[in-house]
């Protein structure tokens, strides 16, 4: 269904008022806030993927952590200078470290397509079953393959000063900036294209797809579509997602070892993108927000012991009693009587 | 779609919201300093599989409650910032960032854990933020200050442990077979380097077991340490796992003689362990250079006396807990050292100060051990003295040994 | 040789027993996690937290009772307090996606741990166990006495559920609400008081469980259940995650094979028995995808 000129002018409007906002935060916020932006940013990028899987396809993965941590490391060995046997990398020009992110992304996608296709046999529980154990068993297995990856002391990455500046100042295309912008900025431009690129896949034939397989697989597949290709993909893109932001996340630590990964975070993921609303994109942002900043207004209300804890549980509970479809329920529901005006309008 | 005007209108909240949060940078002096306060942070497990050890935070808490209560340092009080990382390095990081460039500490102090430590030291040296007293006993803190020279321990090295226990042993079981049931880190490892170093020739591991921190059974490696013969068991666990350790020798009617490291044994660890491994615990061999708290003779004792005092008033939680012990100690040297960092203290004064140290009196830790150190020695505590578990107490036995990383 | 062969029996049987023990408490909490998600299509991510709970509920009674008066009292506790938790925080959502009740869940294991922390503290604590600590020699192998006692009183609170399933009023209205709610409600169950039964059940499961698990560990604190929650998960789903008796067979069969395998195989060891543990149950799952005693997955609710 083609929308109408005005809705499209709208979006392109939100769209960019949103990018040039983002633009000018850092200027507004301390250093400090502006990598925690960054963080809300990398989540971002995690929460897409999760989405595309989760809520557009109908596949639950309680392991997406799993293919952040294969981001995360894939970046971490390719650019560490800790004398790594696989290390074989010389970088002559600033910008070079970043392209492991993408090299990144491609690891875990594949490992996700890996993944996606003896998954085709699990559903519904069977399946979260078997990412979560992919998720707890990764950093044990970390951890024996010591060689690769440094074992349980990990790997550091400051010693990477084109890339992380040693933590205070980098130079990036012959600027001088301080590495928490430089974080944000990169965080912030590598979430917006990947968003954009996830809301022209989910538009078309893919979502439609994806979508059909969601709601009745019978059916899907009644009306020829291939449902292995499908879920396979969905797995495959949903992982490189992740693994793009683990390999931020890794930049953005300076460090990498079993434990920067563990279970929680694939928890954390499902959390976010329930409180983001599956189903819906922009929202996610909330999602993420929600995942970085909660825990510290937790922290600055109370520091007693076992407080914390108590109040982010009462605020996520909180927020599933009254958003049960997650941020993007809501925005839905108080947006869609505006739009179908503006659809009959034409 | 609406969605994102939504989304646009909430950014823009949330950065004024946050934005007014950003605090302002604080003048000429070192940050953290000000006319009344000095502010120090650092972190801490307080929840997670390490939680245990949240009494690192806490005693030192107390500790510098209550030194502000008696005019603090040179007039300054001291405010200290512990927060949570629940044992995962990536938060260690991003606190010690928040820390660092939000809060603007002074300095990071008693940050707890070896790759935690490890994660934040790189960072902290290029900002030239002092890492003081890092809670971990890797030799790495204290022997690589070449390359970091704003980073020191505190802690005797593990290393230095695993030798005074080889060359115990060398002394008493020449030719002993010792097998080792070890957390599966650099702590563990550390400890099995120093106790080959200590028995030399004389004497072998003849099997060892790992363990991961994040389980909760080791009956199986007690099992096959048990099957190589040995007779003597080394155990470099955390307090949990140790306890659990000793349960599974005597549940396969095992009798070696155990040495248990130093972390993990605490009066009141050991008195868990040994209700419930039957006669397995008599006998255990450790080191010590604090005051245990629930050993009788700091009863009386102008330290344990302190001890007790600041606990119930600034305290929480178990007053045996020994990590109390620890966390004051570290304490104690710090505000020494704080005293000596210049009229208004400054990081560079910090550092000389805790790279000259010279304690002699030190109320929570062993007479005669020393916290010393100097430019090119960064090992504070560098002795220790044995001890036997004996029908429910540690007896200490022998002189106090060098114990260098 | 006849020696050695005799001591590599009697240690192979030790390693049975002592797996079996752990597989007792990994199916009771399995049970309770089956039980929840056979009436509501929920796995209860707080089950674990809420044994845990209880536990330390047990172990503050066990200060003033003697054991087994604290411990039935303790079940009793478990029971109302499982029923409360059900009408208070799921009951309200209970119409909503299955995956915001499942982060309800989520949200109260993580609000449960913090409450725990804050009326204990986080010191490491022991529990009484009411079985000794010794071996004792049958046929000429020393096993556990308080190995033989949790398998003991695991298969007799197997033996009690089945009974009360199979035998009683209540037991059949539980297991209609289960499986099709509109149905039942026509016959006059009242669906609405079963839920909150049934989560009494798994909360008294997971009481069971919890104080079987924290005397063997010599020392337990908040992160008692955080990795029997894993294997009872595992184990549940082995079985088959709508089957009562997958999820008993399951967990004692993963207690076995997670003791044998890690210590008889090197490369398992220490480091990889969860992880063994869970890529045998992905095996299973491929060539059974309903687990072992389990039946097609029934469709999601929407």
């Amino acid at each position: 269904m083609k929308a109408p000129l005005a809705l499209w002018a709208i979006r392109v409007a939100l769209f960019a008022g949103a990018v040039t906002a983002l633009a000018f935060l850092p200027r507004l916020l301390g250093t400090f806030r502006a990598s925690q932006f960054a963080l809300v940013a990398i989540y971002f990028v995690a929460l897409l993927g999760l989405n595309v899987l989760t809520g557009y396809n109908g596949q639950i993965s309680l392991g997406h952590g799993a293919f952040m941590a294969i981001g995360g490391y894939t970046t971490a060995i390719l650019m560490s200078d800790q004398g790594l046997e696989l290390a074989g990398h010389t970088f002559a020009s600033d910008m070079r470290d970043i392209y492991t992110i993408p090299i990144a992304g491609l690891v875990a996608g594949a490992a996700g397509i890996a993944f996606g296709i003896p998954a085709l046999r699990l559903s519904g529980l069977y399946l979260a079953l078997a990412t979560f154990a992919v998720a707890v068993a990764l950093p044990s297995v970390l951890k024996k393959a010591e060689t690769l990856t440094g074992g349980s002391s990990g790997i550091n990455l400051f010693g990477v000063p084109r890339l992380t500046g040693l933590g205070v100042e980098t130079t990036v295309l012959g600027h001088t900036i301080s590495f928490n912008d430089w974080l944000y900025y990169l965080s912030w431009t590598v979430a917006v294209v990947l968003f954009a690129v996830a809301w022209l896949l989910l538009q078309g034939r893919f979502g439609r797809a994806l979508r059909a397989i969601r709601d009745s697989e019978l059916a899907a597949a009644a009306s020829g579509v291939s449902l292995a290709t499908y879920k396979t993909l969905a797995f495959g893109i949903s992982a490189f997602y992740a693994g793009v932001a683990g390999s931020l996340f890794a930049v953005h630590t300076t460090f990498v070892n079993p434990d920067t990964f563990p279970i929680t975070l694939s928890i954390f993921l499902l959390v976010g993108v329930v409180v983001g609303g599956l189903g819906s994109l922009s929202t996610l942002v909330f999602g993420a927000a929600f995942i970085v900043f909660l825990p510290d207004v937790a922290q600055r209300i109370s520091k007693s012991p076992g407080a914390p804890a108590m109040i982010y549980a009462a605020v996520l509970i909180a927020a599933m009693f009254v958003l049960p479809t997650g941020v993007g329920g809501l925005v839905r529901r108080f947006v869609s009587p505006l739009t179908t005006r503006l659809y009959t309008r034409s | 779609m609406k969605a994102r005007l939504i989304s646009c209108v909430c950014v823009t909240a949330i950065t004024v919201v946050a934005g007014a949060q950003a605090r302002p940078d604080r003048g000429a002096a070192d940050p953290g300093v000000t006319a009344s306060t000095i502010t120090i942070g650092g972190t801490v497990p307080l929840t997670g599989v390490a939680a245990a050890y949240a009494s690192v935070g806490r005693g030192a808490d107390a500790y510098f409650k209550y030194v502000n209560a008696r005019g603090g340092v040179n007039g300054r009080k001291i405010e200290y910032k512990f927060l949570d990382d629940a044992y995962n390095p990536a938060n260690t990081v991003q606190e010690t960032r928040k820390l660092v460039q939000e809060e603007k500490v002074f300095a990071i102090f008693n940050s707890l854990g070896t790759e935690h430590n490890l994660a934040i030291r790189p960072f902290l040296n290029a900002s030239k933020v002092p890492q003081v007293f890092a809670a971990s006993g890797a030799t790495t803190f204290g022997a690589d200050y070449k390359q970091y020279p704003w980073t020191i321990g505190y802690l005797p090295s593990y290393v230095a442990e695993g030798v005074i226990y080889g060359k115990h042993l060398l002394k008493t079981r020449p030719g002993a077979r010792v097998a080792v049931v070890y957390q599966n880190d650099d702590y563990g490892k550390d400890l099995i380097a120093g106790l080959k170093k200590g028995l030399g020739s004389s004497g072998k591991i003849v099997a060892q077991e790992g363990y991961e921190v994040t389980s909760t059974d080791v009956s199986s490696q007690i099992s096959k340490l048990k099957s190589s013969g040995a007779k003597i068991l080394l155990i470099a666990a955390t307090p949990a796992h140790a306890i659990r350790a000793y349960i599974a020798v005597n549940k396969i009617g095992w009798k070696p003689q155990i040495v248990i490291n130093q972390v993990a044994a605490a009066t009141n660890t050991m008195k868990i362990a040994a209700l419930s491994s039957g006669k397995v615990a008599e006998g255990s061999i450790s080191i010590n250079f604090l005051k245990d708290p629930a050993d009788p003779r700091w009863r009386n004792d102008k330290g344990g006396k302190l001890y007790r005092q600041i606990f119930k008033q600034y305290g929480s939680g178990d007053v045996n807990d020994v990590y109390n012990v620890y966390a004051m100690a570290a304490a104690h040297t710090l505000v020494g050292a704080l005293k000596r960092a210049g009229k208004t203290p400054t990081r560079d004064g910090l550092i000389k100060a805790l790279t000259t140290l010279n304690e002699t009196n030190n109320p929570f830790i062993l007479p005669g051990i020393k916290v010393s150190t100097k430019p090119n020695d960064r090992f504070p505590i560098k002795q220790a003295q044995l001890q036997q578990w004996k029908q429910g107490r540690w007896v200490p036995f022998g002189p106090i040994l060098n114990a260098r990383g | 040789m006849a020696l050695k062969d005799t001591r590599l029996m009697a240690d192979f049987l030790q390693q049975v027993v002592s797996g079996l023990a752990s597989g007792g408490i990994y199916a009771s909490l399995a049970l309770a996690l089956v039980l929840i998600y056979r009436a509501t299509q929920v796995i209860n991510f707080a089950q674990g937290e809420m044994a845990m709970f209880t536990t330390f509920i047990a172990w503050s009674l066990m200060n003033h009772f003697p054991y087994w008066v604290a411990f039935v009292l303790t079940l009793a506790i478990a029971f109302a307090g499982g029923a409360a938790l059900e009408l208070v925080l799921i009951r309200p959502v209970q119409n909503a996606p299955v995956l915001t009740i499942v982060i309800v869940t989520i949200g109260l294991l993580i609000g449960l741990n913090g409450l725990a922390r804050r009326i204990w503290g986080s010191d490491p604590r022991r529990l009484e166990s009411p079985f000794s600590t010794d071996p004792i020699r049958i046929g000429g192998v020393a096993f556990s006495i308080q190995d033989l006692g949790i398998i003991g009183v695991s298969l007799a609170l197997v033996a009690l559920l089945f009974g009360f399933f199979q035998y009683t009023k209540i037991g059949l209205g539980l297991r209609a609400a289960a499986l099709n709610p509109a149905a039942s409600r026509l016959v006059g169950v009242r669906v609405s008081l079963m839920l909150a039964l049934g989560w009494g059940l798994a909360a008294v499961l997971g009481a069971v469980a919890g104080m079987m698990a924290a005397p063997p560990l010599g020392i337990f604190d908040q992160n008692l259940m955080q990795p029997i929650l894993l294997y009872a998960f595992a184990a549940a789903v082995l079985g088959g995650i709508d089957s009562p008796l997958g999820a008993v067979v399951g967990g004692l069969l993963l207690g076995v094979i997670v003791n044998l395998a890690g210590t008889y195989v090197d490369f398992v060891g220490a480091d990889l028995r969860l992880p063994v543990a869970l890529v045998i149950i992905l095996i299973v799952l491929l060539v059974r995808p309903a687990g072992l005693f389990g039946h097609e997955a029934l469709r999601q609710r929407a």
